[in-house]
């Protein structure tokens, strides 16, 4: 693309979103209902503000631990008996907990959507929390904790998330930790189901090969009857950036040949002002396959397979990151690169014409987006969680294509890093350490101390 | 390959519903030099998904040249005639698209996912590549050091890729599957320029090539475009054979693989029928009632009753000739791989000797057929199944017929298949010990 002129943006077809029902039962709970075929096929996800972030001192990782017991026994039921009834008819049904929310999602042919929406009540309202199955399970997370330990991906990951939250309840791992997970207690489930769970914090979204006026009878026959728990979900308290601003942190793992890295900072809530012309300056720095990073890292320089720049947004805070691997001896070639592209993009944004390619990439593709039931719930969900506005969805081509080259350069010089970043390294400490002085204090941990 | 003979299409069978619709909107054609064309127009999003899967992979290599159909894939995205290097996602990314692709032991697969408006010029950008791609000696330097820091991350610094490599070379003493897909670190590096042009004029002809298009098109207007644009590209000579001399195994094979580990942990593996041989299916129903869902067999006897095993899978992919049925077991910390191994095999062992109850064998079809359907609800997940049922099956209306394939197996045949492959005999075990003493 050598000539200067500016390209129109698409021309879009408009989208064909299903009709989107909202109804609210007596007790709070509020569905939302979207028909939508033509496969015999049915999402369903209940959502709850609850996650992670207000796990108490000394139980990281309660929100999950017990929501993932749901189905491991409820209202009298063995887990064995749920399993089998679950498996039966080929769905899919589990509880988690991420950061912000408590979610029981549920996968499953449209003929058997009503007798699934039974057992998904079942497991919501009435979990057991057997001492037995507690255990187990117990036993399971902490080995599951520990094998994580060989995985260099995952543990550049926890060294991150720990390098930049610091205390913040953001830094809980949703699994939780070591310490937190041997003692956690039965008592401390009921009451995690108790205290902060409730139909008024609740959505159910059910979107799929579905008749509206049926499943809003049948979801209140299930959890109109459901009482109690928190009117309102707790603020997630303020954040003040990466906890360990300026330094290096290496995870030593002797053995790599590889190093990962991942460079942190500070990013944006979600709905920030900044969201769409953040989106498409970091397309361009970061998003694509054309991505600035792409093409110094891995193109012109063959330094590694993949490198990507991403902006996490949460309801409270929000994170930017770089991530990358190289060999063991390209680690600053890679470090420089990336720190020197981040940089250029803060000091002038991208050009018009990258801009207005990433636009046009993120519109065209937009629609696929929204292809499955599963996309469609959790593209809802988000709306309804994060607070956004009623035409998010119908209006986000839109949104992205108003962005102007401008805007995306004033939003990168506002929002990118300059000397505010962590960098997390996996890899040979011995190695890695003499070279990588030049970016701050330098301090190795070995895996064991990130169980 | 016997392409030009096409099967005989199976005896119509009733389709589902839902498959039957998909089944009757399918459009094939074929071009005079070769190339198979599939249209499967959908309007209800105004994207397009388009594949090329062209019959090329691993199984197609020799030693001294393992892994060029991987390196070769990365060189489809460097340049060609009409849009040099770079320009084929610039082009694509600028009108709403993304690209990607993928090479298995059997197939070398490109895909893109784009708006609709975008599909002459997707045409135009594929077959550009498949008419004239260059394989510059600078382009073939870089990304030879991608690869490599592809391999790195893939097989040398992670533990289930060392395995999987060495399970391989175990399973397999004359075929091609017995090299890894991405390819020896020796090869990859001394991979010549002629090679990779050899490769291409063998293997990227069109008369090689099948193309789907999903999503929302015209489907004259996509042919009439296809013509056009791929009509002048002559066919190749045809590719040649590939034999399969791998002998009859006579006993257990052994290996491990020494690296720092918190755990221990298995890879255990048979070789199986090919893909599109029935008892394929039989195996695919075995993998669901061992591994799909906590009521699993062994999810449940393995991981929560005896829990000997933190983690299962049970990995059965179809290939051209005959595959692996393999097991994974993923321990906690001290535990012991023989204790895990002999549940493992207790459990074969019933389930050679006992079959499926009823309702478990019900069970693994529902799933089955679900699964099946779960694949088909994008534009993507439609032009991808049905292009890998066509390169396994022969045919795509066997993949959407396998609903009523699954539903005429039986706990018999369950338990002749079991016996026949998951055996003693036949079984190949790559175990991963610790060496920094984690395992107590």
């Amino acid at each position: 693309m050598k000539t200067k002129k500016t390209e129109a943006p698409l021309k879009l077809r408009p989208l064909k979103l299903p009709p989107h029902e909202k109804r609210k039962l007596g007790n709070g709970l509020t569905l939302h209902l979207v028909p939508r075929g033509p496969l015999p096929l049915v999402a369903v996800r209940l959502v709850m503000r609850g996650g992670s972030v207000w796990d108490p001192a000394g139980r990281a990782g309660v929100a999950d631990f017990a929501a993932r017991l749901f189905r491991r026994g409820a209202g009298g039921r063995t887990a064995d008996d749920l399993s089998e009834a679950i498996d039966f008819v080929g769905a899919a049904m589990g509880g988690y907990a991420n950061e912000e929310n408590v979610v029981v999602s549920l996968s499953c042919p449209s003929k058997h959507l009503e007798s699934m929406l039974e057992l998904m009540g079942l497991v919501l309202l009435s979990p057991d929390f057997p001492e037995a199955e507690i255990e187990l399970a117990r036993r399971r997370t902490l080995a599951q904790l520990q094998n994580e330990l060989d995985d260099p991906g995952a543990l550049g990951e926890r060294a991150w998330a720990r390098a930049m939250w610091g205390d913040h309840p953001y830094g809980h791992e949703t699994l939780g930790q070591k310490k937190s997970v041997e003692s956690m207690s039965r008592a401390d489930l009921v009451q995690f189901h108790q205290t902060r769970l409730s139909p008024t914090l609740g959505h159910l979204y059910v979107v799929g090969d579905i008749d509206v006026d049926r499943i809003t009878n049948v979801a209140d026959r299930i959890f109109g009857s459901w009482k109690g728990g928190p009117e309102f979900a707790p603020l997630v308290p303020d954040w003040d950036g990466p906890a360990k601003s300026g330094q290096v942190i290496i995870v030593d793992k002797p053995e790599q040949t590889q190093a990962q890295m991942r460079i942190g900072a500070a990013g944006v809530k979600r709905g920030h002002i900044d969201h769409f012309p953040l989106m498409v300056m970091n397309a361009v720095l970061g998003g694509g396959f054309t991505s600035r990073l792409i093409r110094e890292i891995r193109v012109k320089r063959g330094l590694s397979y993949g490198a990507s720049s991403s902006f996490d947004m949460m309801s409270g805070a929000g994170t930017f990151l770089v991530s990358s691997f190289t060999k063991t001896e390209s680690i600053n070639e890679l470090i420089d690169v990336a720190l020197d592209e981040v940089a250029k993009m803060r000091a002038k944004g991208p050009t018009t014409i990258e801009a207005d390619t990433m636009k046009r990439y993120i519109t065209g593709l937009y629609p696929a987006r929204l292809e499955t039931n599963e996309a469609v719930a959790g593209a809802i969900a988000d709306v309804q969680h994060y607070g956004l506005p009623e035409d998010w969805i119908s209006g986000y081509r839109d949104r992205v294509n108003a962005v102007t080259a401008k805007d995306a350069a004033i939003a990168a010089g506002k929002h990118l890093f300059d000397d505010k970043r962590v960098i997390v390294l996996v890899g040979n400490a011995e190695a890695l350490a003499p070279k990588v002085q030049q970016y701050g204090p330098v301090s190795v941990v070995q895996p064991a101390d990130l169980e | 390959m016997p392409k030009a003979n096409p099967r005989s299409r199976p005896a119509p069978v009733k389709l589902q519903p839902a498959l039957e619709a998909i089944a009757d909107s399918v459009i094939e054609a074929s071009l005079p030099n070769g190339l198979k064309i599939r249209l499967v127009p959908n309007s209800s999003v105004p994207t397009c998904s388009y594949y090329t899967f062209f019959k090329v992979g691993a199984r197609n290599e020799r030693p001294g040249i393992t892994g060029i159909s991987h390196l070769f894939e990365h060189m489809m995205f460097n340049g060609a005639k009409k849009y040099g290097p770079g320009m084929f996602d610039k082009v694509l990314e600028s009108n709403g698209g993304s690209s990607n692709a993928y090479t298995s032991n059997d197939l070398t697969v490109y895909y893109e996912d784009f708006m609709a408006e975008a599909l002459e010029t997707v045409i135009d950008l594929e077959s550009d590549r498949m008419k004239s791609l260059a394989v510059t000696p600078k382009m073939l330097a870089s990304e030879r050091q991608v690869v490599m820091e592809e391999r790195r991350l893939r097989v040398d610094n992670e533990i289930a890729g060392m395995m999987d490599e060495e399970l391989g070379a175990l399973v397999y003493k004359a075929h091609p599957y017995r090299w890894p897909v991405i390819g020896w670190m020796g090869d990859i590096e001394n991979i010549k320029r002629e090679d990779c042009l050899e490769y291409f004029r063998t293997y990227y002809a069109p008369n090689n090539a099948t193309v789907y298009i999903a999503g929302d098109f015209d489907p004259k207007q996509a042919l009439a475009l296809i013509k056009k644009y791929y009509g002048s590209i002559k066919a190749g000579p045809g590719t040649p054979p590939v034999l399969d001399a791998e002998p009859e195994q006579k006993g257990e094979r052994r290996a491990e693989v020494h690296h720092p580990a918190q755990a221990h942990s298995l890879m255990i593996a048979w070789r199986g029928p090919k893909g599109d041989d029935r008892d394929t299916f039989v195996l695919d129903v075995v993998q669901y009632a061992l591994s799909v869902g906590q009521s699993s067999r062994l999810t449940r006897r393995l991981v929560f009753d005896l829990e000997v095993a933190v983690g299962v899978s049970v990995d059965w992919t179809w290939r051209f000739d005959p595959g692996t049925f393999t097991v994974g077991l993923e321990l906690k910390p001290g535990g012991t791989p023989a204790e895990a191994e002999n549940a493992l095999y207790a459990e074969l062992e019933r389930l050679g000797k006992d079959g499926l109850e009823a309702r478990e064998l019900e069970k693994a079809k529902n799933n089955l057929a679900a699964t099946l359907m779960r694949e088909l609800t994008t534009n993507s997940g439609r032009a991808h199944a049905l292009g890998t049922y066509e390169m396994m099956l022969g045919d795509w209306r066997r993949g959407l017929a396998l609903p009523s394939a699954y539903e005429g197996i039986t706990s018999d045949d369950v338990k002749r298949v079991v016996q026949k492959y998951l055996g003693r005999e036949r079984r190949n075990v790559v175990t991963l010990i610790p060496t920094n003493g984690a395992e107590a």
